[in-house]
């Protein structure tokens, strides 16, 4: 190829100040996402060389197999320069690195990545998986009969359900249950997956956990009639269709997903994929990267292996791969307008859906709990992150997340009402906080701080890394 | 006097300004306690020669807008704070804004403080009197060093909001985020122990309707001091445009040459 790549990257990186993601630039100038891994690794060894370097940042994404707490995992992460030797160390097998993104600014945080990735995916909703590594042949986009098929389904069993819709939770949890599509909002994924509940009989011990944006925002799908964005609405439905397919394909992953009776927009899928086995491999056709020029790509003899690894760690590109280990994902309320809290990545204890004993947590306030029943109103007890905000002795504020138990019932309307319960009670909160007086100095602004950093040491922590 | 002809991306040329009224919110520095300032402002006014008219005859539409920047300002001067490292990095927290991640601070006593001033702004932008809304961080002498101005101005032109329209605004939004995000690179960096504070630059008398519409209460506006509102040797470095039907707005900083001290 020829060297005009090299002015481009230059002129992004340092007249436009832009982030470039190998996703971005794949997209920018038309290119295969491995050639713009490498054409972001040669202008980074270009520059190196140059000596003239010294402001210029990169991210790296590294997968490979990852040991903790005697479970081995498929790690997926993208971590900063200073980062990647200590990450490399701590894998067992390192399958790839290559390089995720070259900017100027130093990232306090991941959160630009993903947005610099949205947008340019956005714009190319048709064509997003044109220069994209993952391939099956199977994807492929409905037909508007078939979603009209199954929208007059969902249609006749919703009104069983006291008019909320029901989630439909096909789990991996040693208790396999093959639940039809029932909710509107889940009938395009869940119809995907009720083929695969057959093939999740089969595990190993090895863990994939991608959560991509397009595969839990499949949900998005359903919701034509009440979505008022249609933008968004299409983006969730064309990228999702061809991406969660074929990543549904290869791993059998988790959704659950929740429908707030009154935004009738908000729904959190929360999708966790565990490794299965050889079944789906022949199914897919995949292009195994060239890794040629690239930095050291370990691939794994067992050829299968290499494609579900390839698969997931470039599915886990494809997704809004962070500096995470794992990452709950919302599925984005287009009308909203507050904030929600974007759960960082959950105890790692919890985040696992270990085969032998099916776990029931809840990470995070509004976070579902992995259960596999459905359909069966329940009270249960879970425990729910919320935080509290209170003072300690020396009269700092302290803000906590802790767990508390919650009942709720497995149906929609009590869980919509423990929803708004929550935002409630920490409004309430903060407003008793404010109307205290304060009196203390500056100096004890840093103790609050850090006692919010340690008691959020999990979380926010958690995606620098430093493990 | 501050003048417009400071910001070079100043469309209103024809407008000869002479002075300005500011408007400051008493410095409510994190966990010290407020203490009441006296309303007695002093208002300069600012005489203009011509002045676009900016009649808004669909009062939902101004408040649709108004809502919109505020939300906005929220999340950006949130962004600012932890970007810019004026607070430490352990009381912000991950939050979703125009569908990408931002980080929004959990401390109430500063996101009460914000959303009070923001409370107050919004009265001025709806009837689209807030011209500029400045975020400025002072160094521990209460110089400033850095300030971020959102230059914020609507079209006279009542546009039907539309859901393209919206989403259109909301990826011009999610674009001055990233923006924000990313601005570490061009800026120098800030010394230890800043502070910030905000300021609104409005057009005309419009402080008078301030003070007939004290919105809080314990919270007052005062006329801000010379001392906060000049900056010396300032470095004016643009971050981002947008114009859309419903408002035009420009994000940029200005920097002391000379930060450390």
């Amino acid at each position: 190829m020829d060297d005009l790549y090299i002015d481009n990257i230059d002129e992004f990186v340092y007249d436009q100040n832009k982030i470039v993601t190998y996703k971005w630039l794949s997209l920018t100038l038309g290119v295969h996402v491995n050639q713009a891994k490498q054409m972001l690794y040669h202008y980074l060894e270009k520059k190196r060389k140059e000596c003239s370097a010294s402001q210029l940042h990169a991210t790296y994404l590294v997968s490979g197999k990852f040991q903790q707490n005697g479970n081995t995992c498929h790690k997926v992460t993208v971590v900063r320069e200073d980062q990647l030797e200590d990450t490399k160390s701590k894998l067992i097998v390192t399958a790839s690195i290559h390089v995720y993104s070259i900017q100027k600014a130093a990232l306090k945080d991941s959160s630009p990545l993903f947005s610099t990735d949205y947008d340019i995916i956005k714009e190319n909703l048709d064509n997003c998986s044109k220069y994209s590594a993952i391939r099956c042949a199977i994807a492929t986009p409905r037909t508007s009969e078939e979603i009209s098929r199954l929208q007059s389904l969902a249609h006749v069993t919703t009104p069983v359900s006291d008019g909320q819709a029901v989630t439909s939770k096909p789990s991996i949890n040693g208790d396999m249950s093959a639940t039809k599509p029932v909710s509107q909002q889940a009938k395009g994924i869940v119809g995907l997956f009720a083929s695969k509940t057959t093939s999740k009989s089969k595990e190993t011990s090895k863990e994939v956990k991608t959560e991509s944006k397009e595969n839990s925002a499949t949900a998005a799908v359903a919701d034509k009639p009440v979505n008022k964005t249609k933008v968004p609405n299409n983006f969730f439905g064309k990228a999702a269709t061809s991406k969660s397919k074929s990543s549904a394909q290869d791993e059998g992953k988790l959704i659950k997903e929740e429908t707030n009776s009154q935004a009738s927009l908000s729904k959190e899928v929360e999708k966790q994929s565990s490794n299965s086995v050889v079944k789906p491999a022949p199914d897919i056709k995949e292009e195994l990267p060239k890794n040629s020029e690239v930095p050291p790509k370990k691939t794994k003899e067992n050829k299968i292996k290499t494609k579900r690894l390839e698969h997931s760690d470039s599915e886990n590109e494809k997704s809004e791969s962070q500096k995470k280990k794992r990452r709950r994902i919302k599925k984005p309320q287009p009308e909203s307008s507050d904030e929600e809290v974007i759960p960082d990545s959950p105890p790692s204890s919890s985040a696992k859906t270990s085969l032998a004993s099916p776990h029931k947590e809840v990470k995070k306030e509004p976070a579902n709990s992995t259960e596999n029943t459905s359909n069966v109103r329940r009270r249960k007890k879970r425990k729910v992150l919320k935080s509290r905000t209170s003072r300690d002795e020396e009269g700092c504020i302290v803000t906590e997340k802790v767990y508390e138990s919650e009942s709720y019932s497995e149906s929609e309307d009590d869980f919509s009402k423990s929803n708004k319960t929550q935002p409630t009670k920490s409004t309430a909160s903060v407003k008793t906080v404010t109307g205290k007086k304060d009196d203390e100095k500056k100096g004890h602004k840093k103790s609050p701080a850090s006692s919010n950093k340690g008691s959020k040491q999990a979380s926010i922590m958690g995606f620098f890394q430093k493990k | 006097m501050v003048t417009f002809t400071q910001s070079a991306y100043n469309a209103r040329e024809k407008e000869t300004a002479e002075k300005i009224s500011h408007i400051k919110v008493s410095n409510k520095e994190m966990l010290c306690h407020v203490k009441p300032v006296s309303c007695e402002s002093v208002i300069y006014k600012r005489f203009v020669s011509s002045m676009t008219t900016l009649t808004r005859q669909d009062l939902n539409f101004g408040q649709v807008v108004a809502d919109i920047l505020c939300e906005f300002l929220e999340v950006a001067i949130h962004l600012i704070l932890y970007v810019r490292e004026v607070y430490p990095t352990g009381i912000f927290q991950k939050r979703k804004k125009y569908n990408v991640p931002v980080q929004m601070s959990c401390h109430p006593e500063l996101n009460q403080y914000i959303q009070d001033t923001l409370h107050c702004i919004k009265p001025l932008i709806e009837k689209n009197d807030a011209e500029k809304v400045v975020v400025v961080i002072m160094d521990k002498e209460h110089h400033p060093v850095e300030r971020f101005v959102f230059e914020i101005s609507q079209p006279p032109l009542l546009s039907v909001s539309s859901d393209a329209l919206l989403s259109h605004v909301e990826q011009l939004l999610r674009a001055f985020i990233l923006k924000i995000s990313v601005c570490d690179a061009i800026l120098d960096n800030n010394p230890p122990g800043c502070t910030f504070t905000m300021l609104v630059h409005t057009r005309e008398a419009a402080t008078r309707n301030m003070e007939k519409i004290q919105v809080i209460k314990d919270f007052p506006w005062i006329v801000a001091d010379e001392q906060e509102v000049q900056m010396r040797e300032p470095r004016l470095i643009p971050l981002k445009t947008m114009t859309s039907d419903i408002v035009k707005m420009q994000l940029y900083v200005e920097e002391r040459a000379q930060k450390m001290p």
